[in-house]
């Protein structure tokens, strides 16, 4: 073989362990976003955005490439979320009269409402147990859990934990405010 | 036995195959922390709720080829992404070789140097995507051939290194704070290759991007560049240790890498430097800005250009071991850059750490 098809089969090969992390990794990538956002576009453009990053700094065949996705996922999604409340906050402003008089009875609109009310404590949480909550609640387990947020598997347990009863205080203080 | 503690039984929620016998025995027998339990479980189950959402049904081919075409996954260096910088399976390796590579194989996109290139200084060029983009599509304007191919070793001790690549590795007198001092030294024996453009080539790239181009001067088809690159030894600080399932660590990236190189060469038959010079700053797609860098660059012969990404990071010039360097930090948070020429060798400092702390291992390298 010549070196100029060595350097294709190089390429090729890196091309190929990418399709194939993409494929094994895009649907739980996917799935982390969309646990945050609620939002199935905004979750596959982070998903997408999460992908070019990595592909552009990393090697596919990295040993610790699906643990970089998941926890780049969590996050971004976590800033986008951060970046729609408070987008959110100033149109609610604007709009909290309007809003107050045309509540909506219907199951659709409180699912909903319900919704973007966890959304928002999910916000106000500091990243690592919002990322806890987020990347167990999408199916990760503990100790891939671990790998994405670099802590022991031991630690998870109590994270989890933690972190479900700091959402809780945090929906029940956005449903009194 | 005392009770169980919250994180405990929270994990038996999830998995009661995880928890010890004895923490099993214990919840059996104790009305406490099965009160405990249930409230945990109660909690977990209705926290599971209230984080659903629907589910998304994804279409991963379209996926696949719509972050394939988007322009920051394309390669980003074109001829800098040489044989050797492919794919190699261990990050230490790949980190080796980025170090090695941003101090010596740069040049070969910018390769304006002409006749005979060997640099005595480095300079920064602001460079942007499209830049990138554009100086990528050089590498299919010709071919490239390696007449001896670049062969890269990872060695246990500095010896190892310094017998495989001829070179001392730099010994540095002080880590900063909370950097591992495991250190692994790896070594690049002398590679050369050669590039020789072709006209006919750049025609057929042009013609299959769809992208009309100047006409490659006369001179320049058939030119030969000669690049030489290294020998180089490096040093990676970093503990590589694969993560344990009962104690997964941090994801293992390295956290200081500091190479130093023979400086590259690149000498050239047939196309002088100005009319290389000038093709490469007519490509379609070349910013102004770089272009305006490239032609105020006095000396391109001696110069070392760093291209520092406009989108990602910020450079300065500083005073290294007696000599200019430059500095580059980093706005993503990935770490920061030190690398100067000095005595015919290139030296580069890296990691994820501050700037001022790059550049005190730089000054204190012996």
């Amino acid at each position: 073989m010549n070196v100029g098809a060595r350097r294709m089969t190089a390429v090729n090969a890196d091309e190929a362990a990418f399709e194939t992390l993409f494929s094994a990794e895009y649907g739980r990538v996917v799935g982390i976003a969309n646990r945050v956002l609620a939002d199935a576009h905004e979750a596959e453009d982070v998903a997408q955005e999460v992908f070019i990053d990595f592909h552009r700094l990393h090697s596919a065949s990295a040993d610790y490439a699906p643990a970089w996705l998941h926890r780049a996922a969590a996050h971004e999604s976590l800033n986008r979320l951060r970046g729609a409340r408070r987008r959110q906050k100033r149109e609610l402003a604007q709009a909290v009269e309007e809003a107050d008089k045309t509540l909506d009875p219907q199951k659709q609109v409180e699912m909903a409402e319900d919704r973007r009310r966890v959304r928002e404590a999910l916000g106000r949480m500091a990243p690592k147990p919002a990322a806890v909550l987020v990347l167990r609640a999408s199916g990760l387990s503990y100790a891939e859990v671990a790998q994405a947020l670099g802590v022991g598997i031991g630690q998870i347990g109590t994270l989890l934990r933690r972190a479900e009863e700091t959402l809780r205080k945090e929906v029940t203080r956005g449903t009194s405010n | 036995m005392a009770h169980l503690t919250d994180g405990t039984l929270r994990r038996m929620v999830d998995d009661t195959e995880a928890s010890t016998a004895a923490d099993s025995a214990h919840l059996d027998g104790c009305a406490d922390c099965k009160d405990r339990y249930d409230a945990i479980a109660d909690d977990a189950r209705s926290i599971a709720t209230l984080l659903s959402a629907p589910e998304v049904k994804v279409d991963v081919a379209a996926a696949y080829s719509r972050v394939m075409r988007a322009p920051k996954a394309q390669p980003a260096l074109g001829l800098i992404r040489l044989p050797f910088l492919r794919p190699v399976a261990r990050p230490m390796k790949l980190a080796f070789v980025a170090a090695v590579a941003a101090a010596a194989v740069m040049v070969v996109a910018f390769a304006a140097g002409g006749f005979f290139f060997q640099p005595t200084k480095v300079q920064p060029v602001p460079i942007t995507l499209s830049d990138l983009q554009a100086l990528s599509q050089l590498g299919e304007y010709g071919t490239l051939t390696w007449t001896k191919e670049p062969s890269l070793q990872v060695t246990r001790t500095a010896t190892d290194a310094a017998s495989v690549s001829g070179l001392q590795p730099p010994a540095v007198s002080k880590l900063p704070t909370g950097v591992s001092s495991t250190v692994t030294y790896g070594a690049m024996s002398k590679a050369e290759a050669t590039f020789t453009f072709s006209a006919a080539k750049a025609a057929a790239a042009a013609a299959a991007s769809g992208k009309t181009l100047p006409t490659m001067p006369a001179s320049m088809d058939g030119a030969t560049l000669t690049i030489t690159i290294g020998p180089a030894v490096g040093e990676i600080y970093g503990n590589f240790s694969q993560p344990s399932s009962a104690n997964a660590t941090a994801i293992n990236l390295p956290q200081l890498i500091i190479a130093k190189s023979v400086s590259p060469t690149v000498s050239s038959t047939q196309v002088d430097a100005k009319t290389l010079e000038e093709y490469i700053v007519s490509l379609p797609g070349i910013s102004d800005e770089l272009k305006k860098t490239i032609s105020a660059i006095g000396d391109p012969a001696t110069t070392l250009f760093i291209p520092v990404p406009v989108e990602y990071g910020t450079s300065k010039t500083v005073t290294v071991q007696g000599v200019d360097g430059v500095a580059l930090g980093d706005n993503t948070g990935v770490g920061s850059a030190v690398v100067w020429v000095k005595d015919g060798h290139v030296y580069a400092v890296a990691g994820s750490i501050k700037q001022s702390d790059a550049i005190e291992i730089a000054n204190n390298l012996k």
